[in-house]
């Protein structure tokens, strides 16, 4: 059997003196959709940030595409085909739609490319001159995953992208992690609304208090709203 | 009096300059790292007495104007992964009394070796007389001043707007977590930047020189109105900075001519009202040159 793309094993994590992350293990395989749910504060995000080496673990493991990448810089991490849609899209808001787009530009060559993105986001296009600090958070949200997509990753982390965003919005950002789904594009995918990122994806964890309370089919797990309920509390069984 | 105006006036922009580029480097280091560089003043220094050293052995002053910053950039590039790199994880003041001591340790260097009087460096000949303007005549070496720092800003503004390196540049200073994500290796950012705000004070230090002496505090002289330059036009601002820079130099020779007494205070009370008017500076609003 061969070995997933991504394979994080016992990982902790601490901010400071606070440990945050305790023994969390996950897989996602090649192509694959992984949702990984929870409440504010499970450690999500901080899941996230010691895969990319944002913020290392202090032990553990992180193995991706047949390497023990734990502990390696952010960018090693970016290059080997890791994108981030950080929470809160984290624009770099004095340059422009088009320059964010740049940023991404990593020479890995792939299929997608920047005038490939403004294709199929048109809306970006149009605002290509704009500052990406004046978009809407919609707007940031596409550019967010645009500027990922530019540099042609093999996996995918998107963190919260229906974060503040008007429901048809959401539809958008959806439909295209979708087509990315399509493409072959593995993503792993923070998410509040649990029904919604249940429906997209294969596999879903879910995480209590920095440890990975449960593990398997989204389809089950979204068959079962009383489970998710218990797992997560009222708010993420309703949408 | 009033016929001293212009000269004076003159002299105010080319001090001015100087101030100018003094505080882009200081700026560009502390946007993107937070460090405040008190040795910034000891690198000019440092490239004013290469230059110096050149020209005695015989190189051509054209020839120091660019090799003797370009040393000081590899010596600040090396002081810079060495010694500041590791207090980027600290908070500013670390850094900060790391270079203070730096630029106290540089001054009895320069006196070890270059002796602790001025030493004199002049501008080539060709640059010695006067050039007359129609109305009025300036000392060529001041003009070819001027016209050094302003293609050098340009080139600097080119830089940064125009390539790839000077947007992740532009980039890093917004959010340098997020272009490392983005694969970019932010150490590699980190040491070009400091380089090339060395190179800025490189370029003014040999300059400088040539026009107001060289000693082992010569540098360390223009480096309290470099900040203040940075303070009036705006943290973060490198426009705001050129800006800021003419106007104290306006200033500071504007009271020399007419209050000669108030000329060190001039940029102060210039600065108080700044502050008074917009505690952020004239520009410290936007990111750089935006
Ligand atoms: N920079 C930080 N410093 C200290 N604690 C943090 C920091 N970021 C997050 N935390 C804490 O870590 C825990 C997990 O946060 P996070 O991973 O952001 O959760 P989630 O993404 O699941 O909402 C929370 O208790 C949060 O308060
Ligand atoms: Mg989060």
């Amino acid at each position: 059997m061969s070995e997933p793309l991504l394979s994080v094993e016992g990982l902790y994590t601490n901010y400071g003196k606070i440990q945050i992350l305790r023994d969390v293990s996950l897989t996602v395989g090649a192509g694959e959709v992984v949702a990984l749910l929870g409440l504010n504060g499970a450690g999500k995000t901080t899941t996230m940030r010691s895969i990319i080496g944002l913020t290392p673990p202090r032990a553990g493991r992180v193995r991706y595409g047949g390497r023990d990448i734990t502990r390696w810089p952010a960018y090693k991490v970016a290059r080997l085909g890791v994108g981030y849609v950080p929470e809160g899209r984290r624009m770099f808001r004095d340059l422009t739609t088009l320059e964010n787009l740049q940023l991404a530009e990593n020479g890995r060559g792939g299929a997608w490319t920047i005038a490939r993105v403004l294709e199929q986001l048109p809306k970006l296009g149009e605002l290509r001159g704009r500052k990406s600090g004046r978009l809407s958070g919609g707007e940031q949200e596409m550019l967010s995953i645009g500027r990922a997509l530019v540099s042609n990753p093999t996996l995918l982390l998107v963190d919260e992208p229906s974060q503040g965003l008007a429901p048809l919005i959401v539809e958008d950002v959806y439909r295209i992690l979708r087509e990315l789904k399509a493409t072959g594009v593995a993503i792993l995918l923070v998410e509040q609304n649990a029904l919604l990122a249940l429906h997209i994806a294969d596999r879903a964890y879910v995480m209590d208090s920095g440890r990975i309370v449960h593990g398997g089919p989204a389809a089950e797990l979204a068959a079962d709203r009383n489970r998710i309920r218990t797992l997560m509390g009222l708010d993420a069984a309703v949408g | 009096m009033f016929h001293d105006l212009a000269p004076q006036l003159f002299n105010g922009l080319v001090l001015g300059a100087f101030y100018a580029i003094v505080a882009i480097g200081l700026s560009l280091i502390m946007n993107l790292t937070g460090t405040i560089n008190m040795a910034h003043g000891s690198f000019m220094t440092l490239a004013g007495y290469l230059a110096y050293s050149l020209v005695l052995r015989g190189t051509s002053f054209w020839f120091a104007l660019i090799a003797a910053p370009l040393i000081a950039v590899i010596v600040g590039i090396a002081v810079e992964r060495t010694l500041v790199r590791p207090l980027y994880r600290r908070e500013p003041f670390y850094s900060l009394l790391m270079t203070f001591g730096l630029s106290l340790m540089a001054e009895e260097i320069f006196r070890l070796i270059w002796g602790p009087n001025g030493v004199p460096f002049s501008a080539p000949a060709a640059l010695s007389g006067a050039a007359s303007l129609g109305f009025m005549t300036f000392p060529t070496f001041r003009i070819f001043i001027v016209v050094v720092l302003v293609i050098t800003i340009s080139a600097l503004a080119f830089f940064l707007t125009r390539t790839r390196f000077g947007l992740r540049l532009r980039a890093a200073v917004q959010d340098t977590e997020m272009i490392a994500a983005l694969g970019t290796n932010t150490q590699v950012l980190y040491a070009v930047n400091f380089g090339l705000g060395i190179f800025l004070a490189g370029i003014a230090g040999v300059l400088a020189a040539g026009m107001l002496g060289l000693s082992p505090t010569s540098g360390n002289a223009l480096l309290m109105p470099a900040f203040v330059t940075v303070i009036i036009g705006g943290m973060g601002s490198l426009f705001g900075s050129i800006v800021g820079g003419l106007l104290i130099g306006i200033a500071i020779s504007m009271t020399t001519l007419f209050i000669p007494a108030a000329s060190e205070v001039s940029m102060y009370v210039l600065m108080a009202i700044v502050l008074s008017v917009r505690p952020r500076g004239l520009f410290g609003e936007e990111g750089i040159f935006g």
